[in-house]
């Protein structure tokens, strides 16, 4: 038990039942009006319960109870659809899963996949997103008209957003990517394909990625940027600061908080990926194997080949995956209030 | 935070702990379980009938096939319901045997899986023989599971490699005229290399590759290729050493080699525009393409790689619900259905093969000497799904409940395959995952 300077959320049962007599070998801080802060401090818990009420049910609901379900159901052989009753398999799913060559080689690879995908997209997006942000943050006419344009793909959504860069990368030449490279190289360059070569694929769908989402992140940041007073910059500037300087020494200090935020965001983002693949291998000539994301897997398994034990393991593992990189960046990041 | 409220959450979790995976089970095992209780009833009332809806005029052929029997006579009443095509498999899926109606269409190769779960029963003793011995044999395979129909279609499907016979002339390039001149892998393969000089983009095949191959595309437009090439995708229930035998590598090796010469065919036009000489698909687009060439499209078969030419077949059937209670009811509405009134307009209306023999013989496009009788040869050879010979053409889609494992993991190969990867490790790779799912389903069989 440490001593407690500030009000937390309740106080201790043990400390209420304790007599009044104060132990011999700590010595007690003087506390006054104690039985008035418990109070409060009670009536702020169960305020505090009522207004968090409505998310947290949800979470039980729609994440925490199917997400039990599917700890449980990747202990059994389930099939959709199935007259045969499911059999307890205990822990061969993981083991298919981890260590059969057929089943651990596509798995592995998406994992690597989704890694891949986050670790460029991260920096690249946000770095994105800040760029555009300086960029739109100035006094011109018809300043919303341009940032209601750099916005304007995160209202798109993903799938069609899909479609259209399947024209852009289509593989002949006809592809708006490869006339226009063949346009500009005087024709020395052929028809490639974007999608279908396994070199290339994951970057095609990265741009495309960075292209519909990072509006979002830049209309945050934005945000963010018009938070810092003008004095500052003014004193920055009397102070002789190259404009460099006062990027270094005021905006980001000033926007460290946000800039944390969309960082943690566009990780959890960047892990759910599936949309853009689902589409483009189905419909679009990517190379799936190159591309191949857990949530594709999972999706995959369950619906079309009715495997849901398979498919519940593969979620179960994903999400030990994600909370223990989610654990890891808020200790690496930790966002300062400042307030 | 009281103890008392301590000890509720403990008990409450607990409970949560131990209910849940009973709630799983139940949920998941609820599928089966029930046996198949058709029951003749009276033959009079009213029936409810499940459809996919359909291109516009495929729904309206339907509509009003079913207003016309309401009111040829009083005692059976029947109500038509639409559902989406994307959603009707699933549907179907998703709804337990119970709540079925008693007539419902499906789409072929998904017909196993639904005896399987025992939402189909026999239809033999309701529809009458005339209706059965009229059907072709190649829609009477795609229905047949051990001895007994489930399903009868009204339209049949087929293969074809489309050809633009002034592109073919002017390179030079020799075309077969029919099934029995068939050309080879490798004289096909020449034919590209010939067309391909001459053409101003290089390209001289459409392979419809628009939507990727890990689809059902991929298996009813490719799987032809496995066949022909003497393998198949299963064989007594068994992936291995049919679907990765050594000929079905080197025809998959062929299939691949064939990808420089291939449009990719984004806009869907190349044949039709004259882009290609060559389209590699189904009678379907006959409308289409007659429309854009006229007198220079001809109908040509799949190459043979070996083992004769092969075609996929099969298409949406209709079928008697297991719990249905006036199955003499529905088998009287079949009837109706599949005489050559309604066969005939829903052909008509969507332009595929008739599935009866009579409606077939008066088929305008399909008859001896249409422009489209080189499907109707094919489906008059049909193999069945097991029994695939070197003279038999019209192969149907394994009729197995493991079937969309089946069709999951080959197309996965195909696509692959298709993408560069080598053809030998994918299909062994299919293969092997295709046997270990039939494994854990106790080889699918029918109780």
């Amino acid at each position: 038990m440490k001593s407690v300077e500030r009000a937390p959320g309740a106080p201790h049962a043990r400390d209420q039942a304790q007599p009044v007599t104060p132990p011999v070998t700590s010595v007690k801080p003087v506390r006054p009006a104690r039985p008035a802060r418990s109070g409060r401090g009670n009536r702020d818990w169960l305020h505090g319960l009522l207004m968090s009420a409505p998310a947290l049910v949800g979470l039980i609901a729609f994440v925490g109870v199917p997400f039990g379900y599917a700890v449980v159901l990747s202990f059994y052989n389930v099939r959709l659809g199935s007259p045969l009753a499911p059999s307890f398999f205990g822990l061969e799913q993981y083991r298919r899963l981890l260590t059969d060559p057929d089943l651990s080689g596509p798995f592995l690879r998406a994992l690597l996949n989704n890694l891949t995908f986050a670790v460029v997209v991260v920096p690249l997006q946000t770095g994105l997103a800040l760029g555009l942000a300086i960029l739109l943050n100035r006094k011109l006419k018809a300043i919303g008209f341009f940032r209601s344009l750099f916005f304007m793909p995160v209202v798109f959504p993903m799938a069609l957003v899909a479609v259209i860069w399947r024209l852009i990368l289509a593989r002949g030449d006809q592809g708006m990517l490869n006339s226009a490279l063949h346009a500009v190289s005087f024709g020395n360059w052929g028809a490639f394909d974007w999608l279908g070569d396994g070199a290339t694929a994951m970057a095609s769908i990265i741009v495309l990625s960075v292209w519909q989402g990072v509006g979002f992140q830049m209309v945050i940041l934005l945000a963010g940027l018009q938070q810092i007073p003008t004095e500052l910059y003014e004193a920055a500037r009397l102070d002789r600061a190259t404009a460099w300087q006062q990027f270094r020494h005021v905006t980001l200090p000033g926007i460290r908080g946000t800039l944390v935020f969309v960082v943690m965001l566009t990780s959890v983002l960047s892990f759910r990926v599936f949309d853009q693949v689902y589409v483009l291998i189905r419909g679009g000539g990517l190379d799936e194997d190159a591309t191949r994301t857990v949530m594709y897997q999972a999706v995959t398994t369950a619906f079309d080949q009715n495997n849901i034990g398979q498919a519940s393991a593969i979620t179960v593992v994903f999400f030990l995956i994600v909370v223990a990189m989610t654990i890891v960046q808020r200790r690496v990041v930790r966002p300062d209030n400042e307030d | 935070m009281s103890a008392i409220s301590r000890r509720y959450r403990r008990t409450f979790s607990t409970g949560l702990a131990l209910a849940l995976p009973l709630v799983a089970l139940a949920a998941c095992g609820g599928g089966g379980g029930t046996d198949a209780s058709a029951e003749a009833g009276s033959g009079t009332g009213t029936i409810k009938v499940w459809a996919h809806q359909g291109a516009a005029s495929e729904a309206a052929a339907l509509q009003s096939a079913v207003k016309s029997f309401n009111s040829s006579q009083d005692k059976i009443k029947v109500e038509l319901t639409l559902i989406p095509d994307n959603d009707y498999t699933k549907t179907i899926t998703a709804t337990e045997a119970a709540k079925l109606p008693d007539v419902l269409e499906f789409d072929g190769p998904t017909m196993a899986n639904f005896v399987y779960n025992k939402k189909l029963a026999p239809i033999d003793s309701y529809v009458s023989a005339t209706t059965m011995s009229n059907a072709t044999d190649a829609i009477k395979a795609q229905g047949e599971i051990g001895g007994k129909h489930y399903g009868l279609g009204m339209f049949d499907s087929g293969l074809g490699m489309w050809g633009n016979k002034k592109l073919l002339d002017a390179a030079g390039v020799k075309y077969p005229t029919g099934l029995s001149d068939d050309w080879t892998a490798a004289e096909f393969t020449a034919a590209l290399k010939v067309l391909k000089a001459k053409d101003a983009d290089g390209k001289a095949l459409d392979l419809q590759e628009t939507g990727g191959y890990a689809n059902e595309w991929g298996t009813y437009g490719f799987a032809p290729i496995v066949w022909s090439a003497g393998g198949s995708l299963i064989k007594d229930g068994k992936a291995e050493g049919a679907l990765d035998a050594p000929a079905v590598v080197s025809a998959l090796k062929t299939f691949q080699s064939w990808k420089p010469y291939v449009d990719p065919n984004t806009d869907g036009n190349a044949f039709a525009k004259g882009r290609v000489a060559l389209s590699w698909v189904g009678h379907w687009m006959y409308p289409a393409y007659s429309k854009a060439l006229g007198d220079d499209l001809v109908a040509l078969p799949l190459p043979d790689f070996g083992n004769g030419p092969k075609t996929g077949q099969g298409s949406w059937a209709w079928g008697i619900g297991a719990d249905t209670k006036n199955a003499k009811a529905a088998g009287a509405f079949l009837d109706t259905l599949l005489d050559d009134t309604n066969v005939t307009a829903m052909t008509t209306a969507n332009g595929a093969v008739p599935a009866t023999k009579t409606a077939l013989a008066k088929s305008e496009l399909y008859k001896q000497g249409g422009p489209l009788q080189l499907f109707a040869d094919q489906l008059a050879k049909p193999c069945g799904d097991t029994d695939i010979t070197k003279s038999c053409v019209a192969v149907t889609r394994p009729v197995t409940a493991g079937y969309p494992v089946v069709t999951a993991k080959f197309s996965e190969a195909l696509n692959s395959i298709y993408g560069g990867a080598d053809p030998k490790s994918a299909l062994e790779k299919a293969a092997r995952a295709i046997d270990q799912d039939f494994s854990d389903n106790a080889g699918y069989q029918l109780q």
